[in-house]
């Protein structure tokens, strides 16, 4: 993922004719948000998407109902030598060779079982809550540490951003997975503690944590270029002479300015955080069991990809509709909000 | 031997019915073979089979060493134990009588002195390495010397030694190894040790103890392997790609009895990971044989397509769960108990692809000493578990609510057996989590003492048939801060007195019923949860005579013996 340095915050300038048309078809007074928000609306495809996304975390976090009234059974549970009666036909959860039952397509066994004998169904729901929370918890800390890192760094310059600055390169030299893997595999084992922070192995909070700081620098370079473009503009230099000082500066008058950049990549940083998590899951850095994730489910469903398709299909349906769900929504928050398109997330 | 490698290894081979190999035994009116050795099965595959030809084959991971001081997996061994023969070595055949111990360099057993301290052996005459380099008894010093000097993983082996120690510490390749004495003008070789290891002569069948020429260099020599003394040469070793092992036509003429002297000209193995691409190959015939099995999901479709060259087998093996009695709640035999009365074997079986006998013992049936132990204390492993005993045990034991970590690795099976066994362990009343560990490290990080790992997956597979291999394992002789191999630090006095003794004693027939009541005390006093012995499989193309394919009880594959049709 890279961006470009030199993100534009307002959103009027330069624009392409049909949107300065529109722009100034807008009545008196008509503030950009309003005219960002019209133009979300217009975005048939970015709202469908971004309504499936709402399902989607709608259905996620109903895991607990569909478990205790539909499936009666918990995430954990294993049955694996037990057997289920199936429109009278009485069928082994898990057959004598180690193959799991497939989709029952009734409330127990909705999607199958996997080799353990627990349900995919209710795991894949738990699953989607996990990895929602994750994705949703990892993308709140990059966004606060990359503000605040391109904030500091931008405004004050000197050898505070070439600290700063030295610090990303050597993040971005690291690939991300290879150092979520890296972070994964140690902090699982017996888990850290910083001062008054603890995160116990297993803790959901070790791959949140892993992933937000792995994502920081790609959004602090370009909040850092945004400010560094910003602390030259007219109404900073206005209120310097005010007497203002450089933390309420920071606060009152670039952040707002950020706010449609940070709004921009919002949910293409949780797209990428969710894949992430997938990915750190599948090679065994990330959730851990018995907790689901969808990457987790994956890679115990490969063993049995031909008799046994379900274990990996189901988790990866799931996955590739929400990336794509935020992805797309993310895409028409951008046109949106920024319809010169000067952010870019590439992956 | 733990690795994982080797519990998967598989092996095929197949199943020659018993292939006695008792070259000269002419009682038995079997038919003498190139290489001097007879049995009415090695005829019967003579008889549908060719010699000569080239086979091939698939390893899922490359050998870890192809150098005999090194080698610690089954990849390793299977490949070179026809390529480096011990001055002792094991009978050519299935089954309990492939555990019998036989002269293979040397001309006979040792002679062993009534203490048990000294071991004399004399080598045939008129022996060569593979490049015509004549072979002698110095050469075993140093092999042992190789072994010691590069601290291979067989180290431990022959530490026993006399001067074993001193020269390990000395760190001086050249050094010598006060306990062992040779004579290259007599080919006599004795051997002397510090305390009586009723296991030695084991030790000395060991593919570590292959001999070496006395010019091998004290470096890992898997790019270019030493010569040795066997039916077969290693002539291409690339790391992670494949090997090849070409026939020695000399080495017949040593007339070794029991010792094959090979049926094919050519062995080549590739290395390839897919297993299902290898599955795929042998059910077409594109390759002649496996090492590993076929995914437990594919058992099915084999056993269809490949009627009458695919066949399962117990191996000398323990599966169980290791239960720390230096920490809570694991301290109470009551707890312990409550989990071996918890465990669902018939689960357990389920989740190894049905590739799992299950059972009641901590030894396996196939090694001396087991005897069933009959009724279990803790019901019929076939049968469903006794929950409500124990949820009634952990209650007892006052351990509901307990917390308790179940450790494991991230490799097949040992994920989902840990997975499971947390889940039980939640079900009777305690509160249990699994946690899961990179299998490169999960043993080292469970045997330090100080991650205090409570419980978890363990599994132990026969480095040589003898009990003590698997006894040591809850012996509290053997607990150790780091590279702890006595998980559950079991240290019951009785039970360590009945190994000791049993261990000193070279006789193994006398030894055996002690090592079988330790067997029976440690299960009845729940210090370890076993719950079953693996099962590998044989699979071959159709190109290789069934009969000729035996799974040996240590080395599994036999590639001496394979023949084509």
């Amino acid at each position: 993922m890279a961006s470009t340095d030199s993100a534009a915050t307002d959103f009027s300038d330069d624009l392409p004719a049909e949107l300065a048309a529109e722009e100034r078809r807008a009545p008196a007074g008509t503030g950009p948000w309003r005219i960002a928000l019209r133009r979300l609306r217009r975005n048939k495809v970015a709202l469908a998407f971004g309504v499936l996304f709402l399902a989607l975390v709608a259905v996620s976090l109903a895991a607990p109902i569909w478990a205790e009234e539909v499936a009666h059974t918990t995430p954990y549970q294993n049955r694996i030598a037990d057997t289920i009666t199936i429109d009278g036909e009485e069928r082994n959860i898990v057959e004598f060779d180690g193959v799991p039952i497939g989709p029952t397509w009734h409330g127990e066994y909705f999607l199958g079982a996997d080799r353990n004998g627990r349900d995919v169904m209710v795991r894949l729901l738990y699953g989607g809550r996990n990895s929602l929370l994750i994705g949703i918890g990892a993308s709140i800390i990059t966004m606060v540490l990359a503000t605040l890192l391109g904030l500091l760094s931008g405004y004050f310059g000197g050898w505070l951003d070439w600290v700063i600055s030295r610090c990303f390169d050597v993040m971005w030299a690291f690939p991300v997975i290879l150092l979520g893997v890296a972070l994964g595999v140690s902090l699982n084992i017996s888990g850290i503690t910083i001062g008054p922070l603890e995160l116990e192995s297993g803790s959901l909070w070790i791959p949140t944590v892993i992933i937000g700081i792995a994502y920081v620098v790609y959004l602090a370079r370009p909040i850092r270029g945004q400010v560094l473009a910003l602390r030259e503009k007219e109404f900073v230099e206005a209120a310097r002479a005010q007497g203002m000082g450089p933390w309420r500066i920071m606060l009152t008058e670039l952040l707002p300015n950020l706010a449609s950049t940070l709004l921009v990549f919002f949910p293409l940083i949780v797209a990428n955080a969710i894949l992430l998590e997938a990915a750190l899951s599948f090679l065994g850095a990330g959730v851990q069991p018995p907790e689901p994730s969808w990457g987790l489910m994956i890679s115990e469903g490969i063993e049995f990809l031909t008799s046994a398709p379900h274990l990996t299909i189901a988790p990866g349906i799931m996955l590739v509709l929400t990336v794509l769900a935020l992805n797309i929504f993310g895409e028409g928050v951008r046109d949106a909000l920024d319809p010169r398109a000067k952010i870019r997330l590439e992956h | 031997m733990r690795t994982i490698r080797r519990a998967l290894l598989a092996l095929l081979l197949v199943a020659a019915s018993a292939f006695v190999v008792a070259c000269g035994d002419d009682d038995d009116g079997g038919a003498t073979t190139a290489g001097g050795s007879t049995s009415a099965a090695t005829d019967a595959a003579t008889e549908t089979g060719q010699t000569g030809g080239t086979l091939t084959g698939y390893y899922t991971s490359s050998p870890d060493y192809m150098d005999p001081a090194l080698t610690y997996t089954v990849e390793g061994w299977n490949a070179q134990w026809v390529v480096y023969t011990p001055l002792l070595t094991y009978r050519h055949t299935e089954g309990a009588e492939g555990a019998e111990l036989i002269p293979g360099l040397a001309e006979d057993l040792p002679e062993i002195s009534e203490d048990g301290l000294t071991y004399k052996l004399k080598l045939r005459d008129g022996l060569k390495f593979s490049d015509g380099t004549p072979v002698k008894a110095s050469d075993f010093e140093h092999t042992i010397k190789r072994v010691l000097n590069l601290e291979s993983g067989g180290s431990a082996f022959y530490l026993p030694i006399v001067g074993a120690e001193e020269y390990l510490k000395a760190g001086k390749p050249k050094g010598d190894i006060e306990g062992i004495e040779t004579d290259d003008e007599t080919g006599e070789i004795t051997i002397r040790l510090k305390e009586r290891v009723g296991s030695f002569d084991y030790a000395l069948a060991m593919n570590f103890a292959g001999l070496v020429p006395s010019d091998t260099p004290f470096r890992n020599m898997t790019r270019n392997p030493p010569p040795g003394v066997g039916p077969y040469k290693i002539t291409r070793s690339v790391p992670n790609r494949g090997f090849t092992l070409e026939k020695v036509p000399e080495f017949a003429d040593y007339g070794i009895d029991g010792v094959p002297t090979g049926h094919l000209d050519t062995i080549d193995i590739t290395i390839v990971k897919n297993q299902q691409r290898q599955t795929d190959d042998v059910i077409n015939n594109k390759v002649d044989y496996l090492i590993d099995p076929p995914p437990a999901d594919r058992l099915r479709e084999v056993q269809d397509k490949a009627k009458g060259r695919f066949e399962p087998y117990v191996t000398n093996s323990t599966y169980y769960v290791f239960m720390n009695t230096r920490e809570k709640p694991f301290d109470d035999e009551r707890v312990r108990q409550a989990v071996n009365y918890a465990i669902d074997k018939r689960a357990m079986q389920r989740i190894f692809g049905g590739l799992l006998a299950p059972s009641c013992n901590f030894l396996p049936p196939g090694m001396k000493g087991y005897e069933k132990i009959e009724p279990c204390p803790y019901g019929d492993p076939t049968a469903e578990p006794d929950v409500e005993k124990a949820r009634q045990l952990i209650q007892e034991a006052g351990a509901e609510g307990a917390s308790v970590t179940v450790w494991g690795n991230d490799e097949d099976p040992s994920k989902p057996v840990t997975e499971y066994v947390a889940d039980v362990m939640s079900q009777i009343g305690l509160n249990a989590k699994p946690r899961i560990v990179e299998a490169s490290v999960y043993f080292q990080t469970i045997g330090n003492q100080k991650t205090k790992a409570q419980a978890g997956f363990a599994n132990w597979f026969q480095d040589f048939p003898h009990p003590a291999n698997f006894m040591f394992l809850i012996n509290g002789a053997s607990i150790q801060e780091t590279n702890n191999q006595n998980f559950g630090n079991v240290d019951d006095p009785e039970i360590n007195d009945l190994i000791d003794g049993a261990d000193a004693n070279p006789d193994l027939d006398e030894a055996a019923p002690d090592y079988a009541k330790a067997d029976r005390l440690a299960v009845e006093r729940a210090y370890v949860a076993p719950y079953g012995n693996r099962q590998l499989t044989k699979l071959v193309s159709d190109r290789v005579v069934w009969d000729s394919v035996i799974a040996h009880p240590v080395y599994e594959v036999d590639f001496s013996l394979l023949q084509l049709k």
